[in-house]
């Protein structure tokens, strides 16, 4: 009897020491991971929209994309909303009009949308420089980005690949966690510069808007020409 | 006097070595050094109308370094001056004007300002703002030099830490004044803060922290706000040994402790 009890205390703290051991190892596996879902809030843009009615596609991908890394330290960064919010508002304050859209449309659905424009963004790459790397008290994040734009008949107008960059520095912050999500953002806040200030200035895009002024112009001629004849037979 | 002792002097004189030393530490620890450089066109207060209001930026432009965000905001508090100034938050500045003064894009010459104020949607944002004068801030603090080292131990009795570390650090920044209505350069502050920190760990660690920034927020506010207020630059200011008059476009330094 007395030594079934023996065995049985013996039973229960092999129990309880496999118990600790595996939660002091999950609690060190986790401390030597970072994961990070960015948060950030980005200001409406200082700027004229251009007179063009664009449709956003941003599908699943795009707003669920995750980054993940296991070099020396497993790394996750979660910025799939924080892209589509950022995304969302730049577009917004660009064109005068925009629609969101989960595929691209076919060119019939487009004419009936009224859409002169559609734009596919795609994450391409992501990197990240982290202090345990580059041995310097700095987080540097690196975004870069393909826009597909297409024109209302779904014909490919321009291919746009632009690169954001965003750092920080660790002493600001309480946590790598936090040092990361600060990088994100501001590689996001400048993504939304290069979008805000570069989109009308891609030599394609550029042309484009320069053939609707020319169309918009020819377009005015003819009414005004017809109006005249119009009121001449009159 | 065989078997006399006298009552131990060994440590009595230790503990008041000891007592010395850290008295020197902490001294010494605690200090800084200040130079400023002073530039301004007028020797007269800037003029500052009524809903008028100043922002002091951070560059944050170069790869190697950035103005730490803390220190313009406490640039800010100091020139803000418990409200006699307005002085715009630089993030809420940088918020109402995005992009156009994110890293990227931001002006470095006055040249590239006034040609960003001829874009008529930023000139409104400015006024409608009352945005006068704009400071830039550029520098950093870092560190420059470390030796000595200490560890420390835990153990079911207790722990404990044994060492010595020291640090040296200096802050370096240069604020220029640009004034928005006029479009020209008002004056410019340079500040150059040096300091040296120690930790000392005799069981529990003793640090002596030289507040290397915190004496160039002081220095360059103080120095700012003498380009708003009368008598700013003199206010408080913990690096100004002997006041003296202002003088116009003469640069001077001076140091302390």
């Amino acid at each position: 009897m007395e030594y079934m009890k023996i065995t049985g205390h013996r039973t229960h703290i092999a129990y309880v020491t496999a118990r600790l051991t595996l939660v002091i190892v999950s609690l060190l596996l986790a401390a030597c991971s970072t994961n990070v879902t960015v948060s950030g809030d980005y200001p409406s843009a200082l700027t004229n929209p251009l007179p063009y009615h664009v449709g956003l596609v941003l599908n699943d991908s795009f707003t669920n994309y995750t980054f993940e890394s296991s070099k020396e330290q497993d790394v996750t960064v979660m910025l799939g909303q924080s892209q589509t919010k950022l995304f969302e508002q730049v577009f917004t304050d660009i064109f005068s009009n925009k629609s969101r859209l989960q595929t691209v449309p076919s060119p019939s659905t487009s004419n009936t949308n009224n859409l002169d424009l559609i734009i596919v963004p795609h994450m391409e790459e992501v990197q990240l420089a982290m202090p345990f790397e580059t041995r310097l008290n700095v987080f540097e994040v690196w975004l870069k980005y393909n826009l597909q734009v297409f024109n209302s008949e779904g014909e490919p107008i321009a291919d746009w690949l632009m690169s954001s960059y965003g750092k920080t520095q660790t002493r600001f912050l309480k946590s790598e966690e936090a040092a990361l999500n600060q990088a994100t953002t501001a590689a996001l806040r400048d993504a939304g510069v290069r979008l805000i200030i570069g989109f009308e200035r891609i030599p394609e895009i550029r042309n484009w808007m320069e053939q609707q002024e020319l169309e918009a112009r020819l377009k005015g001629t003819q009414e005004d020409a017809k109006q005249l004849v119009e009121s001449g037979d009159q | 006097m065989k078997g006399y002792h006298s009552p131990q002097p060994y440590p009595f004189s230790t503990a008041l070595f000891s007592l010395a030393l850290l008295l020197m530490l902490s001294l010494a620890g605690c200090s800084t050094s200040t130079v400023i450089d002073e530039y301004r066109r007028t020797n007269t207060q800037l003029d500052l109308n009524k809903g008028e209001k100043v922002v002091i930026m951070g560059r944050r432009h170069a790869g190697e370094y950035e103005t730490e965000p803390d220190f313009i905001n406490c640039i800010s508090n100091k020139i803000a001056s418990h409200g006699k100034l307005s002085v715009v938050p630089e993030q809420e500045f940088l918020d109402s004007f995005y992009p156009w003064f994110e890293p990227r894009v931001a002006p470095l010459k006055l040249k590239r300002m006034s040609r960003m104020l001829e874009e008529p949607i930023i000139a409104e944002r400015v006024k409608a703002l009352g945005i006068r004068y704009m400071v830039w801030v550029d520098g950093n603090t870092e560190t420059t030099d470390k030796s000595g080292s200490f560890s420390c131990a835990i153990a079911p009795g207790g722990g404990g830490c044994f060492g010595f570390a020291t640090w040296d650090k200096a802050s370096i920044y240069e604020a220029i004044v640009w004034d928005l209505k006029q479009l020209d350069e008002k004056g410019r502050v340079k500040i150059e803060t040096k300091g040296s920190s120690y930790l000392l760990a005799v069981g529990a660690p003793i640090p002596f922290i030289a507040q290397v920034q915190s004496d160039a927020c002081k220095g360059i506010g103080n120095r700012l706000k003498g380009f708003f207020l009368h008598d700013g630059s003199q206010q408080n200011n913990p690096n100004t040994l002997t006041p003296e008059p202002q003088k116009a476009s003469i640069p001077r330094s001076n140091s302390g402790s």
